[in-house]
């Protein structure tokens, strides 16, 4: 512990040298952890459990095209399907067009069936209470703590899409299993056939749970040839459609994610490497004078190897701080644009690689000059001016 | 002060020689030297002689080709490296020409080096700095760094850093070399007292015949081979 003082000191040598080094790291570790924790988090977004037996179907020329609400009952009859629930991309805000985030009007009975998985933690009293309602609404754990809402409250909500403004009622706050989920709010959709004219016996989508997985691809063509020909066609597509087309991206991006990564480790090493052999190769004379004052080699060694391990652990630090401070900014602006920022976190696994990987660079650029420096003879080191 | 009888620097047919490829190129050649305790040297001679050689093997820092080194006790043939660098770090300090401190420590840092590495308490390590500072005059200095002091000011830090550790001989290799007339003065007059006052056991090697004088015997090489040994008259 003494000598810290010793190497913070000699880290310290030069200060430009050692703050230019410094950002480099920082601004290397920040991008890594940053990229790294990109990929894990679209990774982690495109590996949901258990949206294998759930679908939708919607109408042939896009979301914007609405279905005859009429549909739903062919739908319920074909065997292999649980429950169907209407839904409806909404698209209020709360207050301020700021406060923007995902909110549904969905069938306020069959959705707790087909998105059993993604609402939990209501008591049954609740969901009565709120199927009772009208003008009652549900809202995740994240959405209520961060606006202060509680059971009763009454919020108003402003239409974007839809020319109506609903005052809604709380009757329950939900968990989910990520942050997305729970920055959601669900209301009847009856509320908005009601509420808006051009809405009415029409949604946007039917979403339809299934026993098993395996019934998706058989009970989604037969929906889409039954209503094929019609003046309003049906396309179906499984939840996780979306989210495999995704990983497929994801394989591409991986790619170069991992690919920057490698180049930047590259860069960072051979910049690493060259700052500290020139850090320590102008010291030969005061190796050489610590040496004949009865530091031994391996005292010497260890001295310039915390050092070096000292100026990545900083740097590693500093980076990953940086990039965790960012991640929480992407999720909190971000987040509201593009829903699965709102589970961009850096995983622990993501920050113990990266530091891994910057104290791996500090062992290695440091270990080649140092051991040169060290095997040095002293007679030499003290000649060497 | 009376002169000691056991030598604390033994030294019988001493060689060292450099390899350039397979070419040895001697540089001591059988060379016997007795210097007791408390003894003041200068060594001298022409350039190339072999004078820092001699001090650097003495002094621990090279090894020896052939014969016998013994200092302060302790046969130096046989130590290992690491011995070796607990033996300096107890029983060698070292004055440069050039002083040599360390850039980035203050006056204080620099003479607490040599301590570091034994078990003293910081409050320890403390007093004695402060004990050695006030030797070479520095007290009000402790806190400059190199860059902030002169030369003569330098060279008495690492006087101080030289002796902090209570080692029993000190070396210096031309230590007034860098130094102007009245620098180099203040230089030798305190070696001068750490040999009377404290018993300090010192070799150095000059050039100048004015620092030779304040040595109690001079010491000639000629050719990696000792001269003559002659007594100074003071
Ligand atoms: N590492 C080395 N390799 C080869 N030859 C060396 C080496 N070090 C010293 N020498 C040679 O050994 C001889 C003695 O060198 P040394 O430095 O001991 O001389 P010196 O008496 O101290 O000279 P000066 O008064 O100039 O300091 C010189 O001829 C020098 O060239
Ligand atoms: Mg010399």
């Amino acid at each position: 512990m003494k000598f810290l003082h010793l190497v913070w000191k000699s880290l310290m040598r030069s200060k430009r040298r050692t703050f230019l080094i410094l950002c480099t790291l920082i601004l290397s570790v920040f991008l890594i952890t940053i990229l790294q924790s990109l990929l894990a988090t679209l990774d982690a977004v495109s590996n949901k459990p258990t949206e294998g037996n759930r679908f939708v179907v919607r109408h042939k020329s896009g979301l914007t095209q609405f279905l005859p609400i009429s549909y739903g009952e062919y739908l319920r009859q074909q065997p292999e399907v649980l429950a169907v629930a209407n839904s409806q991309w909404f698209g209020g805000y709360y207050q301020d067009p700021k406060n923007f985030f995902a909110n549904f009007a969905n069938d306020e009975t069959t959705m707790f069936q087909v998105f059993s998985d993604r609402i939990s933690g209501l008591t049954e009293a609740e969901i009565k209470e709120y199927q009772r309602d009208r003008k009652g609404c549900i809202v995740g754990q994240i959405l209520a703590d961060k606006y202060g809402w509680k059971v009763g409250d009454t919020i108003p909500l402003t239409g974007t899409i839809f020319p109506m403004s609903p005052q809604l009622t709380i009757r329950g706050i939900f968990k989910g299993r990520m942050a997305s989920e729970e920055n959601t709010l669900y209301f009847h959709y009856k509320l908005l056939e009601e509420g808006v004219q051009f809405m009415k016996g029409k949604t946007g989508a039917f979403w339809i749970k299934t026993k098993t997985s395996d019934d998706i691809p058989r009970v989604a063509n037969r929906i889409d040839t039954h209503f094929a020909n019609s003046p309003v066609e049906t396309m179906s597509e499984a939840e996780n459609a979306f989210y495999l087309t995704f990983v497929k991206m994801l394989g591409n991006i991986g790619a170069i994610i991992h690919g920057v990564t490698i180049a930047v480790l590259i860069a960072i090493t051979i910049v690493t490497v060259g700052t500290m052999s020139m850090a320590i190769k102008e010291r030969t004379t005061e190796i050489a004078v610590l040496r004949a004052m009865g530091f031994s080699r391996a005292r010497v060694l260890f001295l310039l190897m915390a050092e070096g391990l000292l100026l990545v652990t900083l740097g590693g630090a500093l980076g990953i701080g940086l990039a965790s401070l960012v991640a929480k900014i992407l999720r909190e602006i971000l987040g509201s644009a593009l829903i699965f920022l709102q589970d961009f976190r850096l995983a622990n696994e993501t920050i113990l690689l990266c530091m891994g990987m910057a104290l791996i660079i500090g062992f290695i650029s440091t270990i080649i000059p140092a051991l040169a420096a060290t095997r040095r003879s002293i007679v030499e080191g003290l000649r060497a001016l | 002060m009376s002169q000691p009888t056991a030598p604390i620097i033994h030294i019988q047919s001493l060689a060292k020689s450099y390899f350039r490829e397979t070419l040895e190129i001697p540089v001591l050649q059988g060379l016997d030297l007795d210097i007791p305790a408390g003894g003041f040297y200068a060594l001298m001679g022409p350039s190339g002689s072999g004078k820092t050689t001699l001090l650097n093997l003495i002094a621990g820092i090279d090894r020896p080709t052939g014969g016998l080194l013994e200092v302060c006790g302790s046969n130096l043939n046989q130590l290992n490296d690491d011995e070796l660098a607990s033996w300096r770090n107890e029983n060698i300090g070292f004055i440069f020409q050039n002083y040599n401190l360390i850039p980035v420590l203050n006056a204080f840092e620099n003479i607490e080096l040599p301590l570091l590495l034994t078990s003293l308490t910081r409050a320890q390590r403390k007093e004695k700095v402060e004990e050695v500072l006030s030797l070479v005059n520095l007290m009000d200095r402790r806190e400059n760094y190199p860059r902030q002091l002169s030369g003569g000011q330098e060279q008495r830090v690492a006087i101080a850093r030289a002796i902090v550790g209570n080692p029993k001989v000190l070396v210096a290799d031309e230590p007034t070399g860098a130094l102007d007339a009245k620098n180099a003065d203040e230089i030798l007059e305190m070696m001068q007292r750490l040999n009377e006052e404290f018993g300090k056991t010192i070799l150095i090697v000059t050039h100048d015949p004015k620092a030779a004088n304040c040595a109690r015997h001079q010491v000639h090489l000629e050719k990696g081979i000792l001269d003559k040994t002659v007594e100074v008259n003071r």
